[in-house]
Parts: structure tokens; C-alpha cells; sequence
């Protein structure tokens, strides 16, 4: 028997939440599972790299098969998918239905890094070495960031990251993308969403933690343990430090973050938004997520 | 006499060429244990290692961590850091102060000027202990310079 998960039809952060309770319903009896985003008529980085970690963790969720995909059947979102680097990556996860538009991934857009797996160190050199370049024009010139700002992003970037590589204990993806946010700021913006279906803050640090909370520990105390106390699953006193030079990053630049595991999620919220600073009792869903956003520069009052 | 080491080649050997950041705690590792390496050949009574970053793309706060905090933590030698842009300021001095660590890095200009980065106790203390053992000397116009060349 097939199990449906629908992808809502404008597929971000706030969506997501719609997503990850369908996925935790139909995953419950390991069936196969049928992501249909058939309807879909818009994804940020976010939704796209969190579809990417669904399957990973609905492949390792012991059905046979591989999970099916339906594609967009806009052709403007599909096309948008797939120059986003999407569908290069789900083709590894998915039986995908559905025809795909035959474009490269972006080079010259608004995609200043496409859909990229991150599964060890090596993958990190490359995203950062990629993004100085592309991220440099548009940070400085249409966010108005210092172009100091530059290295402090490609940094932010790369503990981001490495988070997957050192924590999950598995791959993951990242991807990058300026477009002007409405909903919000009605003022372009940065996001950084990086995703992966591993086994999440939690259980990373709980052999290091859990004695330290008691019956307090759970998925929103490990969040907070990471993002607000710097602590790590490594003894290595000098361990913790990317999460809190993103904290420093961003406060800088009035930017936020947000991150969700398991059953709760953190924000670090910016005057500009109003999102809620922790929430927990979520959905299960597998792994990390993470989402940074720099906004343009100048008042960012909503 | 001072010991030169090229971070951005050091860089070059430890990973694949194509890359100049110095990024992930794999990379650091790699990197310091190399620039250790390298300070373990020196036979003056005390290693003063010019640890030159230029060229050196990005440094993330991990490899600060990994490179510039172990290389303090371990005092095996006086370390100046050269060839440090602002951005590299950006990682390694939030990372020392973390640790309560300071480092002399050498300003940009070509003047030969020293300046302590790193938490301000620190700071202040290694300047004094750099000092005493005539290492550095405070100028006449007030900046520090090294004593060797």
C-alpha cells in the first residue's frame, strides 16, 4: 500500500509544518510513500532541501522501494525546480512521474547555489568556494551589506554545513537564493536552508547533555543547548563555535535563523518578523533543517 | 631568527590545490598539524613563528578554532599571525576571546607593527610577558614591534 504526502502548495518554512505532520502520519507503518506536488506553485530553498530529506529518510525507513514523486505540473515551477538543482538531487531519492523540463541547474540567477548535497568536508570547500563569487554582487550591491559582509556569509555558510557533516551522520543539502520577499519585508533577502534526515540535534548531543537536563531533556532543550549555549557532542573545548558565529553573524546584519529537529524548532527572530522564538510538540520529522535569512539593509521594519 | 610559514601553501598540500578557504575542522586539523610539524624543526632556544595567511581565502570560526586557538593553547612557540585581512579578523577574534587567548598579529601597512588580538586580559598579559622576555618592544611612538627579524 502507497501512502500520500501532499507538498503544499506554497512550500516554506511556514508550510513545512503542514509537510513534516503529513510525513510522520503516512511514515507510522513504513508503506511507500507518494509525495505529490503535483499542485505545487512555489517552493523557497527551504521546502525544496526539506522534500530532499523526506525521501532520504522515507528510503531508510524500510520499504523496499523507493518513495514516489510527482512532479509540479506548472510548467514555470517545474522549470524553476529544476534550474534550482532540485530534481538532480531527487532523482537519487525518487521514482519521479512526471515530465521533466531538460535546463541546467542556474548558473547566472537569482539560484546563487543550487540544491548540493553535503556529505563530507571536501563538499563544504566547494560550497564555499562557489558562493564567494556569486554571493559577493548581490550581497553588496542589492542587499547593501558591506562587501566585508562577503566572508562573514561564506563562514555563516560553512558551519551550516558542517553541522550535517560532523552531526548527522549522514548527507545532506544545502541551497542559497536572493528573490524579494513579500510576505514579510517587501525587501529582498538572503536565504540559506540547509537540510538533512540524519539523526538529529538531540540524539547528537544527548551522550554529552541528557544527564545535565534530567526529565527536561528533549528535542527543544538540545536546540536551545546548540544554538544558545554553544555546547557540542565533542569534549573539545573549543567545539560549539559555528553556531554561535552565525548568532554573531546575524545579529550584525539584523538576519535570522531558525531550526528544527525532530519534534521542535528554535528562532532566533529578527524585530522585522514574527515568528515564535521555540516551539515544541511538533511533528516528528528526521533530522535537521536550518534556515538563515539576511535581509536587504536600510530600515527592515515590516 | 623567525620561522616563516605559508598557511595558504600549507593549504595547497593539505587538500585539493583548486581551494584557497580555510574551512571544516578536517581541513584545520590537517593544516595545523602540518604548520606543528613544520615549528617542531626549528632548534632556537625559542620558536618565533610568522604564520602568514595571505592568500587565504575564507576562514570559518571552525578553522580558526582548530588552527589559531590550538596553536596558542599549546605555547610551543611565540606566534605572529600576518597576512590577516578583516575577514579573518572576523572568525579568529571572537574565537580567541572564547578562550581567553590572544595573539600578535602584524598590521597590513608593511610597517612591521604588531597589535594583540584576542580577549583584552590576554592580551595585555602576553604583551607584558613578550616584553619581558625581549621579544617585542614597545617603540617609541608606542606601537610594538618584534625584536628579531
Amino acid at each position: 500500500m502507497t501512502r500520500l504526502v501532499d507538498v503544499p502548495a506554497q512550500f516554506d518554512d511556514r508550510s513545512f509544518e503542514q509537510f513534516a505532520g503529513a510525513y510522520a502520519e503516512a511514515a507510522k507503518d513504513a508503506e511507500r510513500l507518494l509525495f505529490d506536488a503535483h499542485a505545487a506553485e512555489w517552493a523557497s530553498p527551504y521546502g525544496l532541501v526539506g522534500l530532499l530529506a523526506a525521501g532520504q529518510a522515507a528510503r531508510g525507513a524500510g520499504s523496499p522501494d523507493r518513495p514516489l514523486l510527482t512532479a509540479p505540473t506548472h510548467a514555470e515551477v517545474l522549470t524553476y525546480w529544476t534550474r534550482a538543482g532540485f530534481f538532480r538531487e531527487a532523482a537519487e531519492l525518487f521514482e519521479i512521474h512526471g515530465k521533466l523540463p531538460r535546463v541546467k541547474p542556474a548558473e547566472q540567477s537569482d539560484v546563487l547555489l543550487p540544491v548540493t548535497p553535503v556529505r563530507a568536508a571536501e563538499d563544504v570547500h566547494a560550497v564555499v568556494s562557489n558562493i564567494q563569487q556569486r554571493a559577493s554582487a548581490i550581497l553588496a550591491s542589492e542587499l547593501g551589506l558591506d562587501p566585508k559582509a562577503t566572508m562573514g556569509f561564506a563562514m555563516a555558510l560553512s558551519e551550516a554545513c558542517q553541522n550535517i557533516v560532523e552531526h548527522a551522520g549522514t548527507g545532506g543539502w544545502v541551497a542559497v537564493q536572493a528573490y524579494h520577499w513579500r510576505r514579510k519585508l517587501a525587501r529582498r533577502v538572503v536565504m540559506i536552508a540547509v537540510a538533512d534526515a540524519g539523526v538529529g540535534f538531540r540524539h547528537s548531543l544527548e551522550p554529552t547533555q541528557s544527564k545535565r537536563f534530567g526529565a527536561r531533556w528533549s528535542d527543544a532543550a538540545a536546540l536551545e543547548a546548540a544554538l544558545f549555549q554553544g555546547v557540542s557532542r565533542f569534549r573539545d573545548p573549543g567545539r560549539g563555535q559555528g553556531l554561535a558565529g552565525i548568532r554573531r553573524y546575524l545579529a550584525r546584519w539584523d538576519g535570522k535563523i531558525a531550526i528544527r529537529s525532530g519534534t521542535a524548532r528554535i528562532a532566533i527572530v529578527p524585530r522585522w518578523d514574527d515568528d515564535v522564538p521555540l516551539k515544541d510538540g511538533l511533528p516528528a520529522f528526521p533530522g535537521a533543517q536550518v534556515l538563515i535569512i539576511i535581509p536587504e539593509q536600510g530600515s527592515t521594519t515590516p | 631568527m623567525i620561522q616563516h610559514i605559508d598557511v595558504h601553501a600549507v593549504l595547497q598540500e593539505s587538500v585539493s590545490g583548486v581551494y584557497t578557504d580555510l574551512v571544516t575542522r578536517p581541513t584545520g586539523r590537517v593544516v595545523r598539524e602540518r604548520i606543528e610539524r613544520a615549528m617542531a624543526t626549528s632548534r632556537d632556544a625559542v620558536t618565533v613563528a610568522r604564520i602568514d595567511f595571505t592568500g587565504v581565502g575564507c576562514i570559518d570560526y571552525s578553522c580558526a578554532d582548530e588552527i589559531v586557538a590550538k596553536l596558542l593553547r599549546d605555547r610551543r612557540a611565540v606566534v605572529v599571525l600576518s597576512g590577516i585581512s578583516d575577514g579573518h579578523r572576523e572568525a579568529i577574534e571572537p574565537v580567541l576571546a572564547g578562550h581567553g587567548l590572544a595573539a600578535l598579529i602584524e598590521r597590513r601597512d608593511g610597517s612591521g607593527e604588531l597589535e594583540a588580538l584576542g580577549a583584552p586580559e590576554a592580551a595585555a598579559a602576553l604583551l607584558h610577558e613578550l616584553v619581558a622576555r625581549r621579544l617585542v618592544v614597545r617603540t617609541a611612538v608606542g606601537t610594538i614591534a618584534l625584536t628579531l627579524a
